[in-house]
């Protein structure tokens, strides 16, 4: 090949590269002219790989919420459109999507339902372009607890590290000290969430019994396939109670290979992540008397409501709720109610004035779901902590703790963390 | 090369990069300068690692090892407050050419796929460092809080055109030293190393040095390339630095060209803007994405733009003769 | 590092049964993944990078087979049969149009089906976990050795992959078969001559190899859960396997698998935090000293 045809050659590509990518981004057929009817809700989330469930049950939830409500009329004539979008689980791609959705597809709205490392991105993204914004999956404290994380448009509507360790210290203490538990060992994921989680679990186990004693603590590796050296090193250490963080398929694992080697019939274990429907009924042999954090139940609370997004849940997703699938029904219950106070207002900061402070009544909460104003959270959702049964419902004897209690020991925390 | 090569090659790179700059001002969409900042970034990493694959024949499975050092080199320095946003960028490129000197001392002795074998261990090695040293880097969470963008010499890249631009203008700056070694005596060499290495060796080259100097200068490309991503996203994470993102890239290089000088930014804004609209339409990207691959490597057997370039050349080559042909008829016709 | 926890639990032989078990465990199970893998790589040069993709299919075949038949033994040979299936496919219509070819070729199109095979099992499966379940047959308590536990499917598992792996290197190197199978290892061309049908055989080889992952992936069913994408992580493992036993060599795969499982298992008492590492390392340092691996033959391809 000669040096000028490739010169050429080359001109005449990246001309036409560059005249199709020019072409293809404008030529989007989501922008619609027809905005003014249809308001559209961006959800980033994960869809595909090994925690897609996680993007599938909250855009079920999402698209059922919204549904209802254009089912219903709409507000002000107007209409809802979700539109999801997969970030592959890969944060600069939760970043790039969220702002596409934003400014190509012309969402007004965003429910964010990534992870927590991809939460962060997102969140970056909705504070820079100031737009309205529910974060409904990640449980880490300090994105909505740090001064530094707030965002003026910016909400979290998702269960809470801290309020949950409270919760579940205090629920673990009371039965240690009934049982004499007083070995502990924990086996959580080996990464931030897994980490800070066991920790603030133990810590508040300790402050609420404090002979607990943590004998060991092991950290298999996020996604890990196989737990049987973590088991086994649990079998040599032989704790009276083991608490451990793992969710997902890796719980299903850690259950399963568990049973292998008995290590249930002599061990009490609490789960913060055992909870969800989908991953109770995974587990072929689930032992009884695990104790798990509520994370969704069709029988708690038992009210009709509660019944009525269950069903209405089943028949649009081909899960059952999950705990994704609450928080992100919760979020859409938030922004509806504020689009009915505005007359459909699509101004953000219109919007997060109404939601700051807001209380909801859910399917979820026995008085309602509060949006607290001073830090973008939400605070009386359902914190309880039942005992697995081999059959669904799978979880029962749910023991509620009072949220008082929490938002106490909450106030104290973020003392020590130097949050307030 | 010539210096009427080194002329055209100038002119070309000062009109593509005013074509760049004049996008934003003609369409104002922010979501297509999001899109070309995206493209830069990865297509910069392509193009690095192409100094590599293409011209060197050395295929590395560990390219974003310096892809995300300089990601997150270049944000710490940045959170640190101390330095400004050049100098933050001059010293990742200079920590990232340290790096890749350290592990291409190792890695370039070995031949072939070994190469490819150590440089994924290498990456996979400095993706759980990223992971293990939460202190430092924010584990899995990654660089969080977002990273500085303090203006400097009346430059405020917290404006977003101002951004592009300066993304924009370092991204042609990085291509134009890319092809100045591509038409150097050095890149010479390194075909001749990929083509003929026994030759190479009897005409006395130092063939470790200059695979060496080659991975440096590539890394050192990877690092800008992590920069411009971490300036855009506003953080850095270890997905930067999974193999997945090494794959990308040579996904990149094998759907452009390995051979053509641009082929990778091709194959960079092919396959972004593939997955852009797949992703729209459905969730099933991958199924989508992985027919488009097969289609390409069985149907083409070579890259996009390869097969573009040949295909205009062969039309060329049947169009001379058929034209000559033609006015033949005209001629009988009028007589 | 607690050097003292290793040694007192390898002086307890309750805790070194149980470790030695647990080593075993995981080793063998890689063995049958990295086996395939390195028998596709000696034979065909190839690098099978979908192999994790195959694993994957493997487990699902076998799962969805074991609630069809509730027969594991039904499961087991389907995960095997169809995955064997599936890799001749694989190899007549993709890899065998891009032999020859640089690597990367072998590399996208491998790429190309981790990805549809991902989407295709989240088409069909949904995006859910799936568990198997113990089958009736090892419903049983963990056998007790010396003070140790070893649960009864486990020692099944380690059985079957076992007798698997002997049968393997016996057919490779007592047979017939298993000689021509070594001379087109080193001479395509010469057995081709011969009039011996190298495309059959070629894919045979294929088959044999990627069966070898359904299998891991049947055994593997009954205690790991089934998920999109759960290919991943045994990718990488057997990859490094793979490498450290040499590419193309059984015995090597063997060796190296049960390095890794050891390091894992005895890790997690002496040093949790450095197993990872160790893996990374002990991959590095044997690329550096011998590239072609413990037990490789230098390829020049």
């Amino acid at each position: 090949m000669t040096k000028t045809t490739k010169g050429i050659s080359r001109r005449r590509v990246l001309k036409g590269a560059g005249a199709v990518a020019g072409l293809a981004v404008f030529g989007t057929p989501h922008i619609a002219g027809a905005q003014a009817k249809v308001i559209k809700i961006a959800l980033p989330t994960i869809l595909s790989g090994r925690v897609a469930i996680l993007g599938t049950s909250s855009r079920s939830a999402v698209q059922l919420a919204f549904n209802q409500l254009n089912d219903a009329g709409g507000i002000n004539g107007r209409k809802f459109e979700v539109v999801d979008r997969d970030s592959k689980g890969r944060p600069d791609e939760a970043a790039k999507v969220t702002r596409d959705l934003v400014n190509n597809d012309g969402c007004e709205i965003v429910i964010d339902g990534e992870a927590s490392s991809g939460s962060f991105a997102v969140h970056e993204v909705v504070r820079d372009l100031g737009i309205l914004c529910l974060h409904t999956c990640s449980e880490t404290s300090s994105l909505t607890a740090d001064p530094k994380q707030f965002g003026k448009n910016v909400f979290r509507c998702a269960r809470q590290g801290i309020h949950d360790a409270v919760a579940g210290g205090s629920y673990a203490a009371k039965i240690a000290k009934e049982k004499g538990l007083k070995k502990w060992a924990t086996c959580s994921p080996d990464y931030a969430y897994g980490r800070d989680n066991t920790a603030e679990f133990l810590q508040y186990a300790k402050v609420f019994e404090p002979s607990i004693e943590v004998v060991d603590q092991l950290w298999p590796k996020l996604f890990a396939p196989d737990y049987t050296e973590s088991i086994t090193k649990l079998l040599q250490v032989k704790p009276q109670a083991v608490y451990s963080a793992l969710w997902g398929g890796d719980l299903v694992a850690f259950i399963e290979q568990s049973n292998l080697y008995r290590l249930f019939a002599n061990t009490a274990y609490f789960s913060g992540g055992l909870g969800d429907p989908p991953i109770l009924s995974a587990i072929k042999n689930l032992p009884v008397g695990l104790n798990t954090a509520y994370r969704y139940n069709k029988t708690f609370p038992n009210s009709p409501e509660n019944t009525a997004f269950n069903d209405a849940y089943v028949k649009v997703a081909p899960n059952e709720p999950t705990n994704w699938a609450w928080q992100n029904y919760a979020a859409a219950q938030f922004i509806i109610e504020a689009l009915r106070r505005t007359n459909a207002s699509t101004d953000s900061s219109v919007l997060a004035k109404e939601i700051a402070g807001m209380t909801v009544k859910q399917p979820f909460g026995g008085s309602g779901i509060t949006m607290r104003e001073s830090d973008h959270t939400i605070i009386n959702y359902p914190v309880a902590w039942g005992k697995t049964q081999s059959k669904a419902p799978w979880v029962t004897d749910y023991v509620d703790t009072e949220w008082s209690k929490i938002l106490e020991f909450e106030k104290q925390w973020k003392k020590e963390k130097g949050y307030a | 090369m010539t210096r009427s090569g080194m002329l055209r090659d100038a002119v070309i790179a000062i009109v593509a990069l005013a074509v760049l700059v004049a996008i934003p001002f003609v369409f104002t969409k922010p979501s297509l300068r999001d899109f070309l900042i995206y493209v830069m970034a990865y297509g910069l990493l392509a193009m690095s690692l192409n100094l590599l694959v293409g011209l060197t024949g050395l295929v590395s499975f560990g390219h974003a090892a310096f892809f995300v050092s300089g990601a997150y080199m270049f944000g710490l320095l940045m959170q640190s407050g101390n330095v400004s946003i050049p100098v933050a960028m001059l010293i990742t490129v200079a920590g990232t050419a340290m790096l890749a000197l350290v592990i291409g001392a190792i890695c370039v002795r070995l031949k072939e796929i070994y190469f490819s074998f150590i440089t994924l261990a290498f990456q996979m090695f400095i993706h759980s460092i990223i992971l293990t040293w939460v202190s430092l880097t924010g584990g899995d969470q990654g660089l969080r809080g977002g990273i500085p963008r303090p203006p400097f010499l009346g430059i405020d890249l917290g404006n977003s055109v101002a951004l592009y631009i300066f993304c924009a203008c370092v991204f042609m700056i990085c291509i134009v030293v890319m092809r100045q070694i591509w038409q150097s005596p050095f890149g010479y060499t390194l075909r001749l190393i990929r083509d003929n290495p026994n030759r190479a060796n009897y005409l006395g080259v130092d063939i470790i040095r200059m695979k060496l100097g080659i991975f440096v200068i590539a890394g050192a490309m990877a690092s800008v390339a992590g920069m411009l991503l971490a300036l855009f996203v506003s953080g850095a994470y270890p997905e930067f630095g999974f193999w997945t993102t090494s794959g990308e890239a040579i996904f990149m290089i094998m759907l452009g060209s390995s051979q053509l000088f641009i082929g990778p930014i091709i194959g960079a804004i092919l396959l972004r803007l593939l997955e852009h609209f797949v992703s729209i339409y459905t969730e099933y990207h991958g199924l989508v994405l992985g027919l488009v691959i097969l289609a390409i490597v069985l149907g083409l057997r070579r890259g996009v733009a390869d097969f573009v370039v040949e295909w205009i050349e062969r039309r060329k080559a049947a169009r001379a003769p058929a034209t000559t042909e033609h006015t033949a008829c005209a001629k009988e016709g009028a007589l | 590092m607690n050097l003292e926890a290793l040694f007192s639990c390898l002086s307890s032989s309750a805790c070194a049964v149980t470790q030695v078990s647990t080593a075993l465990i995981i080793g063998m199970l890689l063995f049958m993944v990295a086996s395939g893998l390195s028998l596709i790589f000696g034979v065909l040069g190839v690098i099978n990078f979908a192999h994790g993709a195959f694993y994957m299919a493997g487990a699902y075949i076998a799962f969805f087979t074991y609630q069809a038949t509730s027969s594991f033994l039904a499961a087991f040979l389907a995960g095997a049969a169809g995955v064997g299936l599936i890799g001749v496919i694989f190899e007549r219509f993709v890899i065998s149009k891009v032999y020859g070819k640089d690597i990367l070729m072998q590399l996208l199109v491998c790429y190309a089906v981790i990805l549809i095979f991902d989407d295709l099992v989240k088409m069909v499966a949904g995006p859910e976990y799936k568990m198997m379940g113990m089958p009736e047959v090892f419903a049983l308590p963990p056998l007790e050795l010396a003070g140790g536990f070893v649960p009864a499917y486990y020692v099944f598992m380690i059985g079957a992959s076992l007798v698997i792996g002997l049968g393997l290197w016996l057919a490779i190197e007592k047979t017939r078969m298993g000689k021509i199978v070594r001379a087109l290892a080193i001479n395509p061309q010469m057995v081709g001559a011969l009039g011996i049908n190298t495309t059959l055989l070629y894919a045979a080889v294929f088959g044999i190899g990627s069966a070898l992952a359904g299998v891991a992936g049947a055994l593997a069913a009954p205690t790991r859960t089934l998920t999109p994408g759960m290919g991943l992580s045994i990718l990488i493992e057997s990859f490094i396997v793979t490498v450290i036993g040499g590419m193309g060599s059984i015995v090597g795969a063997l060796i190296a698998a049960l390095l890794i499982g050891f390091t894992r298992a005895f890790g997690a008492i002496g040093f949790p935090l450095f197993v990872d590492g160790m893996m990374f390392g002990m991959m590095a340092i044997v690329l550096i000293i011998k590239p072609s691996g413990l037990l490789g033959r230098e390829v020049t391809r």
